[in-house]
């Protein structure tokens, strides 16, 4: 005769049930604490390496690339705050410094350039500003790029616009640049000349004129072009920012 | 120094710095470049007066090398505008003629007082000629005066009690107190 199940089957299943759970419980717990621990290691670990090697970082322009493109693969930004230990580090200071020094150029030369000027000559103009030192004179494209795109915090009073080919312009005067105001850039920018013109936009965008007219018409009122009336054809919109005299030119 | 030896900044080969620009902020920029170029360049080489119908002419305002030139109305806006900081002023009624002062005529009045009276030839007459042209201020800035440039100056002086100006058709002298 087979026994039903009674009251103490099902109170010893449940028992078993909780113990069960009682263990997955444990062994999660065991699993949490060995990952703590595990990334508590790697935290240190990573400390003392950039403790080891802060001055390489802070020195060489290579390394410290691939040491933000290493922090960037494991979701750290070590610039994301200016308390913990990357600040004993110093490695954010060394792109506060940079963005500081960012601002300082942009507008030196928002005078003749209207607030738009390519990474190259902020890069040389930054450079010639700094020490002589070697440390202050290695300064790469990322890191201005990283420092430039940290400034966006306080507003879209600075834009870091990629124009193609590697280059890029860094745009600090407040007003926010569309698709069109960037492409029309990004069509100056590749071609070998500092203008463009509505016909050129429409040969090079197959834009309709009244897009062209619009775009162009926004850039001339922010400053950042410059018209021509005297060109024979049409008129012609100038670039300072990409006029090889202007970049070049000490003040 | 010549006109060909004359050095021009960046914006002199920037063709739209020859079209007077719409924006604002923009004008405003391009203006102050224009009136510093222009004073920098009578000064350099030494004019002193410019008469606004010949000026598209002057390599000042017309760059041929890229076919761009300062039309009448944007050369009067500079003059305007030098003209409201002094370093300006029209000589005749059609705003025509202009002369150009790279300093103005106070900066023009204390430099030569300085120098009349630290070469200690206060209380004496001095004439015109040797003020601009002796050889003793052949160093001083204003060596080379323009003549109806230095009288307006002197007039300055005048009006401060530290000179007394005397004009006659062959002689025209000056006595500084």
């Amino acid at each position: 005769m087979r026994r039903r199940a009674g009251v103490g089957a099902i109170q010893k299943q449940r028992l078993e049930q909780e113990k069960y759970k009682d263990k997955g419980n444990e062994i999660q717990e065991n699993q949490f604490e060995q990952m703590t621990k595990q990334l508590e290691v790697f935290r240190v670990n990573l400390e003392e390496f950039a403790a080891k090697h802060k001055n390489e970082i802070r020195k060489n322009a290579q390394f410290r690339k691939q040491f933000q493109d290493m922090c960037a693969s494991i979701g750290v930004d070590p610039l994301a705050s200016g308390k913990g230990f990357w600040s004993v580090l110093g490695i954010g200071d060394f792109y506060y410094e940079l963005a500081v020094q960012i601002v300082e150029v942009c507008l030196a030369t928002n005078y003749k350039n209207g607030g738009l000027i390519s990474l190259n000559e902020l890069r040389t103009r930054l450079i010639k500003a700094r020490g002589q030192g070697k440390q202050h004179q290695e300064i790469s494209q990322d890191d201005l790029i990283c420092a430039a795109r940290k400034l966006k915090i306080f507003g879209n009073g600075f834009s870091v616009v990629s124009v193609g080919k590697g280059q890029y312009m860094v745009q600090s005067v407040p007003g926010e640049l569309s698709m069109d105001h960037t492409a029309v850039i990004q069509q100056v920018a590749n071609s070998s000349q500092a203008y463009t013109s509505i016909s050129i936009l429409r040969d090079q965008l197959n834009w309709e004129r009244d897009r062209a007219q619009k775009a162009l018409g926004h850039l001339l009122k922010e400053g950042l072009v410059w018209i021509d009336l005297q060109n024979p054809t049409e008129k012609l919109y100038y670039f300072p920012s990409l006029f090889t005299a202007c970049i070049n030119s000490s003040n | 120094m010549s006109e060909e030896q004359y050095e021009w900044p960046w914006q002199y080969s920037f063709p739209p710095f020859f079209t007077l620009q719409p924006h604002a902020e923009t004008r405003a920029r391009q203006i102050s470049v224009w009136r510093n170029l222009v004073l920098d360049y009578f000064r350099g080489t030494k004019q002193y007066t410019l008469d606004i119908r010949e000026a598209s002419r002057q390599s000042l305002f017309c760059n041929t090398a890229i076919n761009r030139k300062l039309d009448t109305e944007f050369i009067l806006a500079i003059l305007s505008d030098l003209q409201r900081t002094q370093n300006a002023a029209p000589i005749d009624k059609q705003r025509h003629r202009w002369e150009i002062y790279w300093h103005t005529l106070e900066e023009w009045a204390n430099m030569i007082y300085n120098y009349v009276s630290s070469s200690g030839a206060t209380n004496s007459v001095l004439t015109l000629f040797e003020l601009t042209q002796g050889d003793d201020v052949q160093s001083e800035e204003f060596c080379g005066l323009d003549t109806d440039v230095l009288i307006k100056v002197l007039r300055v002086l005048e009006n401060e009690r530290k000179c007394e100006l005397m004009l006659f058709d062959d002689q025209q002298g000056v006595k500084f107190f």
